[in-house]
């Protein structure tokens, strides 16, 4: 059952190019869907307008039914979590415990309940040991994990990444990513994840690919990456794996594996090694 | 040797309860004429390092050497500006640092403030946008009309446009999507390769150090604990566990066919040579 529901969106920002146009898809309950396209696609304008961070002018979005709207946006933002690219950016309160407990102060959820759900989440992003921690001892993938347990701990339904580990070193995005890929595993969360992070998208359910503001390809992630050629064309990059497909296809070496190690395994099936 | 360092520490916050020493004792030796990458965990003391190559900052204890110029902790220094037109430093997102009202005058700041004339600098800042493919359709219009490639590729021009003999890129690429990103690589490779300038990339994506820079310094906790050539590194299953490294996928493939029996070169470093040498030991 498709959760978010966006018919023919077009967003401009200022008369003359359309940052979005005429785009539809559904999102559909429980799925992680990533969305790819080169800086200035319309990625993260399409995410704002879902968050309703941006007023939908032309078309229309629903969320589990309900009009994306001025009237409608409280209530859908309170099932609505954005992790945003810049870790430091996100850091509200002054400890660990602090920033997670800002969303809920918010809430009014009473101060003697408040602890046990700070502590539930920092467990679950793995930050327990560092509580009374001040942001700037942290690393990048750590304020991160802050900003996440912050979002949880508000129990949404749905997450918006926007290239939530593009700033991230190869740790801190290993780290991010696997806690994306646990959220993603479970059937409660909706995750849109806007990324350039070619081999995340493999992990996905579904992606949705933009070219200049308009809906390139949708489909699941094995069917978007076989038609390499399209992509370069709009400068997008294609998985290591499947660079390792086409490059043997040009030496007549067919080669079917999903993974790098099932291709070794191939070449030495066929390979009469001289 | 263009760039030593010499038993360099740097102490942020010296004397004070918060001190932090984020460098360690460094001695380093930067070849000239080469692509060096500093790579190593956030905080391990990457971006403190290369910008004592412009005197951003002074060395708490020990010296430095750049190009003809000395730095020794605890004496003034005289010759920041000449030093500063020497070594170009290109800071991580760059593009939030774009300030003018056009394009053209963004990247003519810099020569102006080292004194050549407005006509003069003009004509460079022209000459180092071409470099970096700024089409001149977009010399007049403001930074902020920009893509975000667009935006940083301007200010490395700003850069670049001073004629600085080295060249220090932090983190270039961060942020940027793959286009982005190659059209930055290309430039710093064919700065190297035509200009023969001296880059040093501070560098968290492995792939991109693997396949463009020559050597690869590693910094953990402040110290040195690796400098050589990139492939040395990279072919060392062991360095790159304990520096807790991920391996470049190319590399994964080309480990695992040898590993199998196939026969590589020393050469077979991209895709389309793996794929060549081993055309000619499979069966088609």
């Amino acid at each position: 059952m498709s959760l978010i529901e966006l018919k023919n969106v077009s967003y401009s920002y200022n008369d003359s190019t359309k940052a979005v146009d005429d785009v539809s898809f559904s999102v559909r309950k429980g799925d992680y869907v990533t969305i790819i396209g080169h800086n200035g696609s319309g990625k993260s304008t399409l995410a704002k307008l879902i968050a309703g961070l941006l007023p939908v002018k032309e078309g229309s979005i629903t969320v589990d039914s309900l009009e994306v709207n001025e009237e409608n946006i409280p209530q859908i933002r309170k099932r609505l979590g954005i992790v945003f690219q810049n870790p430091d950016n996100q850091f509200i309160g002054s400890t660990v415990r602090d920033d997670i407990a800002f969303g809920l102060e918010n809430k009014q959820v009473p101060s003697d309940e408040m602890e046990a759900i700070v502590e539930e989440y920092a467990k679950k992003v793995g930050l327990t040991e560092y509580l009374n921690y001040e942001p700037q001892n942290l690393s990048g993938g750590q304020k991160q994990r802050v900003a996440i347990a912050g979002i949880l701990a508000m129990s949404p339904d749905i997450i918006i990444f926007d290239e939530a580990t593009s700033m991230l070193d190869p740790k801190g995005k290993k780290e991010i990513k696997q806690l994306m890929y646990d959220l993603a595993g479970g059937d409660d969360i909706t995750i849109i994840s806007i990324t350039h992070d070619i081999e995340e998208v493999l992990q996905s359910d579904d992606c949705v690919v933009l070219s200049k503001g308009k809906l390139f390809m949708h489909d699941v992630p094995e069917k978007v990456f076989a038609n390499a050629e399209k992509l370069r064309q709009i400068d997008l990059d294609v998985p290591f794996i499947e660079n390792v497909r086409e490059t043997f296809g040009k030496y007549k070496i067919k080669l079917k594996a999903n993974d790098l190690k099932g291709m070794v395994e191939e070449l030495c099936r066929s390979g009469s090694k001289r | 040797m263009p760039i030593r360092f010499k038993a360099l520490s740097y102490i942020y916050n010296k004397d004070m309860p918060y001190a932090h020493k984020a460098l360690d004792s460094v001695d380093l030796d930067i070849r000239e004429g080469i692509i060096t990458a500093i790579i190593g965990e956030t905080g391990s003391g990457k971006s403190t390092l290369v910008e004592h190559l412009n005197a951003l900052l002074l060395p708490s204890e020990g010296s430095l050497e750049v190009l003809d110029y000395n730095i020794v902790a605890g004496q003034k220094q005289k010759f920041l500006k000449p030093l500063r037109k020497d070594v170009g430093l290109v800071f991580q997102f760059s593009e939030y640092q774009l300030f003018e009202e056009t394009v053209i005058k963004d990247v003519a700041f810099g020569p102006m403030n080292f004194g050549l004339s407005q006509q003069d600098a003009l004509k460079q800042a022209a000459a180092a946008l071409k470099l970096v493919k700024i089409d001149e359709s977009l010399f007049n219009v403001s930074p902020l009309e920009l893509s975000g490639g667009q935006k940083r590729r301007v200010a490395i021009a700003g850069i670049i446009a001073c004629d600085p003999r080295i060249i220090v890129l932090d983190e270039p690429t961060a942020g940027l999507d793959p286009k982005g990103a190659r059209e930055i690589i290309d430039l710093f490779v064919s700065l190297n390769r035509q200009l023969s300038k001296t880059i040093i990339i501070v560098s968290h994506d492995n792939e991109m150090v693997y396949n463009y820079c020559d050597e690869t310094v590693v910094l953990s906790h402040g110290k040195v604990v690796y400098h050589g050539p990139t492939m040395e590194l990279f072919d060392d299953k062991k360095k790159l566990k304990e520096f807790d490294m991920l391996e470049p996928q190319i590399v994964s493939f080309r480990n695992e066919l040898i590993e199998k029996g196939f026969k590589l070169s020393k050469d077979a470093r991209t895709l389309k040579v793996i794929a060549r040498e081993i055309a000619g030991q499979v069966k088609r």
